[in-house]
């Protein structure tokens, strides 16, 4: 079975400058998407999830933001450093995104429907009327009830999940190939999120779209992913297919984020954690990032930054256990936890 | 019993016709060093509930007994600081309940500086203290609240909240703010000083997944009223109210071959508004088995089980 | 399995022991900054805020230092410079204070021409310069011309290409045989043309010569004397110039503008501090009691808004007896100080109701704090930001409103210099002497823009929400 592209980030490094030096928040990322498939991009707050999806869609503002280095590309065509006018035939058209916070990403003194009607107007060069009609239709596909009504209402008038159903919608109204969604749910109560996430897979399948998911919840990713990126500190850690990740994951810190899910099925009384925080991106660690935070560090994880070891086909990881001559004692304690978790969940 | 609430309501006014019932005749009790859990989606009234109990909102109607006494309907300040070694809260959002011009060692200093300000060598060992009993490093007693993640503000607000050792805590959605996996740390946190304090605990959340690590037992709000009270496992892994059910249905698996051969049973429509409530069953415009008694009458909470109660008409 | 591109480095068995030693897993490195540090950072990196506040303390320095450095009598009236454009010191000698001079009288000077006489003026020859040409005199003296009745007397600031181009006519003398001359119209220190030009009573001379004068800057004794300059006539002292020029009095403005900044920045600064502090207290009561008490105490500052502050302004000054054309510097103060402070009222009102209903507020409660340490340790703290900016922003106003009142007469009266006062005296010379209305209203303009541009970078400065968490 061969994948077609979608869109393919390669080595992209995002810098900020602040009043005391420049903070790395993404180093070095490179990830696939392809069609008609998720890619969801894990890690805790801070750690560049949304600054890499940001800088793809031209929203780092500059200054302070850089991207230093790297591309991506749309379908093989190159989206960074394209000046606004060229960047705007794509955003919203080909390239679109949805947000966590989906009151401050609307307009609030235009009607809903009269937003989602400006990008046709823009995008596809619809009469107003037209607009406003397919407005409504895509309000009705996204499983907004009374659709005309809604249509003439105020963001305000709307609750947190019937805007993000309407954030959808808008964001799906030029048929994109690549949509981007940043926490879309993280907001929203467990019933509504579940309401949005079936939606999303509605739609992928309907419109045959490529979503990159970024969130904090494996439970989310577990639902929506084929492919899974693991960022920590602005780096990818591990990534692979979605099976690969959660059954054969070989990095401590996706082992760490996976025990500290509370899972519905498994009868256990305590949860396991990461202890400490993720490190300051202002002046990031020497070697892995993850060092301060892992059992099984060893001396090298914290003078060397970890190269990256392809475990199978698609899977890679970055850390120094997966080296041929690190000892075979450390990588069985960390087999064994992974083990003591998957045991829990079958 | 430490906590006895008696059909305590919380109207707020919204004009002259309309009323807003965030909390609608509740009764409930915690015992002495006992976790409740409550939970509800955003809009239920939780955190109403939380912040009426220990009068930070002034009660409509109902009474509410700590250690035996009444506590006021309205508070005076007098009665804050009678109850300040009692009573304590932590806040939902990390950003907004810590003051951004105080360093970290102020923000917890602060209970035991309002009542006495003459030993502060003391105050200064106690605070250290408490940032080591939270998980962070004394070293960070002069930094600043947004020098801090959400997760180590969360830690100091529960350092200000514990240093003057309270028996009872109501966590306002503590951790509904954070990422999973800070979420686990913090419970866990919780967890560790509710057993090393033996404190009592309000423990209110928004899903049912993280509560019933640090719970004893759980309840589950809905507009206003409580639907579902029972011991923490039980109502976990045997929901009985179809709300609960969904609830907890609702929370993906992180389990990708769980989730492939399991649809999730999605539960229509939203939480309605909870003004000027008609009777019959709170649940009825979502539920998947609405009866016509449903319609007409309001499900009162009854026991069906051994320290289980549930209000719904057809269990 | 190893990626070969990535690893250019071969581990050694050492680097695979458990680290042993424990690393800082809470992650934070960078410096730790106070509020007001990191705004004070965000205002460095602002440049126009920043050159502003130099600015501004380089205004305070000059109304407060500069006086000290030129100390220039600004009420020094000079009418030998009045209106004179900026120049810079010169040298000037001391001459006798000007006394009548009596000229030069030929005796022996015909009544009537000889009877040989053409009929034909000549030109006038030996045109001499009695004594030192000086800006505070020019005499001249030459020699009769047979036949005139009269000399016309011209000067020009060059040398003469016609005879319709002779300059000032500066006079004529009464008869033939006065041969004299004294200039002293508007002396300025340069090369002047003098024409003397023989007349009959009918015809003028058809020729005529043009004697160049190099006039030395002078001052007389007496002048010296009112400047306490201390020194023998004769003597050459270096005399301070004026380097924004002199106004339709003589006097220095250059003095008056530093002066003229005493009132304006006194009013500008002191006025705001008191209406903003008072509607801080007042705002900050009204947003803390909140409910009705709010409502009535918000209602009487939309009252006070309301109120015309010219209509006030008048008021006051009748009411305390002041007349027109005298000092209306309390009167003003007054007015502003009780007509402007609701907008700071409201400021602090809305930032207060803001602060009161954060978590922190109420977990200080819970704590059993008492309203005063809530107000000193929490809400002020954190209102502070917004009134400062208020304050910022409401110098320039009180500074342009004092302006504003001087310039129509009605706030500061002469002769004490006020920037307004000063620009409404300019604009009557506004043609002939621009420098007199550029001058103060220059900076009015600088000082004005000055503290809005300090404001809006106090505004960014402080704004949290601008704050990065990143």
């Amino acid at each position: 079975m061969s994948k077609t592209l979608a869109l393919e980030v390669k080595n992209l490094s995002v810098e900020f400058d602040t009043y005391g030096g420049v903070v790395k928040a993404v180093r070095d990322v490179s990830f696939q998407l392809n069609k008609g498939e998720t890619l969801a991009i894990v890690g805790e707050s801070g750690c560049g999830k949304s600054v890499t999806v940001q800088s793809i869609m031209g929203l780092i503002p500059t200054p302070p933001g850089r991207i230093t280095s790297g591309s991506a590309k749309l379908d093989g065509e190159e989206m960074l450093g394209l000046p606004t006018k060229l960047l705007n035939q794509y955003r919203g058209k080909r390239i679109s995104m949805i947000f966590q916070d989906a009151m401050s990403a609307m307009n609030p003194t235009m009607t809903v429907g009269k937003q989602i009607a400006e990008t046709l107007v823009v995008h596809q060069n619809l009469s107003r009327r037209q607009a406003m009609k397919e407005a409504v239709d895509l309000l009705a596909r996204t499983k907004i009830p009374e659709p005309e009504q809604r249509a003439k209402q105020y963001p305000f008038e709307f609750s947190g999940g019937m805007l993000q159903r309407a954030m959808i919608a808008m964001s799906i109204a030029c048929k994109p190939e690549v949509l981007i969604a940043d926490e879309p749910t993280t907001a929203l109560d467990v019933t509504i999120q579940a309401q949005i996430l079936n939606l999303l897979q509605d739609l992928q399948k309907e419109y045959e779209l490529s979503i990159v998911l970024i969130t904090h919840d494996l439970g989310v990713v577990a639902k929506m992913a084929h492919q899974v990126a693991v960022m920590y500190a602005g780096q990818i850690v591990e990534m692979g297919e979605i099976d690969d990740i959660f059954y054969h994951s070989r990095h401590p810190y996706t082992a760490g984020l996976k025990a500290a899910m509370p899972s519905n099925k498994a009868h256990e009384q305590d949860l396991k954690v990461i202890e400490g925080s993720p490190p300051d991106l202002f002046s990031p660690p020497k070697g892995c990032g993850f060092c301060a935070r892992c059992d099984y560090a060893m001396s090298i994880c914290e003078q060397r930054p970890t190269p990256k070891f392809q475990i199978s086909g698609d899977h890679y990881a970055h850390c120094w256990l997966l080296h041929p001559e690190a000892p075979k004692s450390e990588r069985q304690k960390l087999d064994s936890f992974m083990k003591s978790e998957r045991s829990d969940v079958t | 019993m430490l906590l006895e609430v008696k059909n305590l309501k919380k109207y707020f006014t919204i004009s002259r016709h309309q009323h807003l019932h965030a909390v609608d005749d509740l009764s409930f009790s915690i015992g002495e060093k006992e976790v409740l859990g409550l939970v509800g989606e955003s809009g239920s009234g939780k955190t109403t509930l939380g912040k009426t109990l220990i009068g930070i909102h002034d009660k409509t109607a109902g009474e509410v007994f700590f250690k035996g006494q009444q506590l006021p309907d309205s508070y005076t300040k007098n009665d804050f600081q009678r109850q300040a070694k009692d009573i304590q809260i932590i806040f939902q959002d990390p950003y907004n309940s810590l003051n951004s011009r105080m360093t970290a060692q102020e923000i917890i200093a602060e209970g035991l500086l309002i009542r006495d300000k003459s030993n502060l060598a003391e105050v200064k060992d106690k605070v250290a203290y408490w940032l080591h009993q939270v998980g962070l490093s004394p070293d960070y007693m002069s930094r600043y609240p947004h020098e801090f993640s959400g997760g180590q503000r969360q830690r100091i607000g529960i350092a200000r909240a514990l240093i003057v050792e309270p028996k009872f805590v109501v966590c306002d959605e503590p951790i509904s703010a954070l990422d999973v996996s800070v979420q686990a740390q913090i419970v866990q946190l919780l967890d560790k000083l509710k057993d090393s304090m033996g404190l009592t605990l309000l423990f209110i959340a928004h899903d049912l997944s993280m509560v019933r690590y640090v719970s004893d037992r759980m309840a589950v709000m809905y507009l206003g009223s409580l639907i579902e009270i029972g011991p923490s496992n039980d109502v976990y892994f045997d929901p009985k109210h179809p709300y609960t059910k969904a609830l907890i249905a609702s929370n993906p698996e992180p389990d990708p071959k769980y989730e492939r051969e399991h649809e999730t049973p999605l539960i229509k429509g939203e939480i309605p508004s909870p003004i000027n409530l008609k009777p019959g069953c709170r649940f009825i415009g979502r539920c998947p088995m609405v009866e016509a008694r449903c319609r007409e009458e309001t499900p009162a909470l009854r026991e069906i089980g051994e320290n289980r109660q549930v209000a719904c008409h057809l269990i | 399995m190893q990626d070969s591109s990535l690893s250019s480095y071969s581990p050694k068995p050492a680097d695979f022991i458990p680290l042993t030693k424990q690393l800082d897993k809470h992650g934070i490195s960078r410096p730790s900054l106070s509020y007001w540090q990191d705004a004070w950072i965000r205002l460095k990196k602002n440049k126009r805020a920043i050159s502003s506040l130099y600015l501004i303390i380089g205004l305070l320095a000059f109304t407060l230092i500069g006086p000290l450095l030129w100390s220039i009598n600004p009420n020094l009236q000079d009418l030998d410079a009045i209106s004179q454009g900026p120049s810079f010191s010169k040298q000037a000698l001391i001459v006798e204070t000007p006394a009548n001079w009596g000229g030069v009288t030929i005796d022996n000077f015909p009544s009537q021409p000889s009877p040989n006489f053409s009929g034909l003026l000549s030109s006038t020859e030996q045109i001499e310069i009695v004594g030192q040409a000086t800006t505070q005199y020019v005499r001249l003296s030459w020699q009769p011309v047979e036949g005139a009745s009269a000399y016309l007397i011209y000067r020009n600031d060059h040398i003469p290409e016609s005879p319709e181009d002779l300059g000032l006519p500066l006079g004529q003398t009464l008869a033939g045989n006065q041969v004299s001359f004294e200039d002293r119209l508007q002396l300025n220190a340069q090369a002047y043309y003098y024409t003397i030009i023989a007349t009959d009573g009918f015809n003028e001379a058809s020729t005529f010569t043009t004697q160049q004068v190099d006039l030395t800057l002078a001052i007389s004794a007496r002048q010296a004397d009112l400047r306490n300059i201390d020194v023998e006539v004769g003597a050459t002292v270096s005399l301070p110039g004026h380097p924004f020029g002199t106004d339709y009095l003589g006097r220095d403005m250059l003095a008056r503008t530093m002066y003229g900044a005493r009132v304006s920045l006194f009013i500008g600064i002191i006025a705001p501090f008191i209406f903003v502090l008072f509607g801080t207290l007042y705002g900050g009561l009204a947003g803390y009691l909140g409910g009705s008490m709010d409502n009535y105490m918000m209602r009487v500052a939309d009252f006070v808004i309301a109120l015309p502050f010219l209509l006030f302004m008048i008021l006051f000054k009748v009411s305390f007896g002041i007349g027109p054309g005298e000092n209306g510097i309390i009167p003003m103060m007054l007015a502003l100080i009780l007509l402007a402070w609701p907008g700071t009222a409201r400021v602090v009102r809305g930032q207060v109701l803001l602060i009161r209903e954060a978590d922190y507020i109420q977990a200080a409660r819970l704590l059993g704090a008492n309203t005063f340490y809530l107000l000193y340790r929490h809400i002020i703290p954190n209102a502070m930001g917004p009134i400062l900016v208020t304050l910022t922003f409401a110098v320039p106003m009180a500074i342009f409103t004092e302006a504003f009142l001087s310039f129509i007469g009605m706030g500061v009266a002469p002769p004490t210099a006020s920037w307004g006062s000063m620009s409404n005296q300019g604009i009557r010379n506004m043609l002939s002497s621009p420098h007199e209305l550029f001058f103060p209203a220059l900076f009015i303009s600088i000082t004005v823009l000055a503290f809005n541009l300090l404001g809006d970078g106090l505004r960014d400065a402080l704004d949290t929400r601008m704050r990065g968490n990143e």
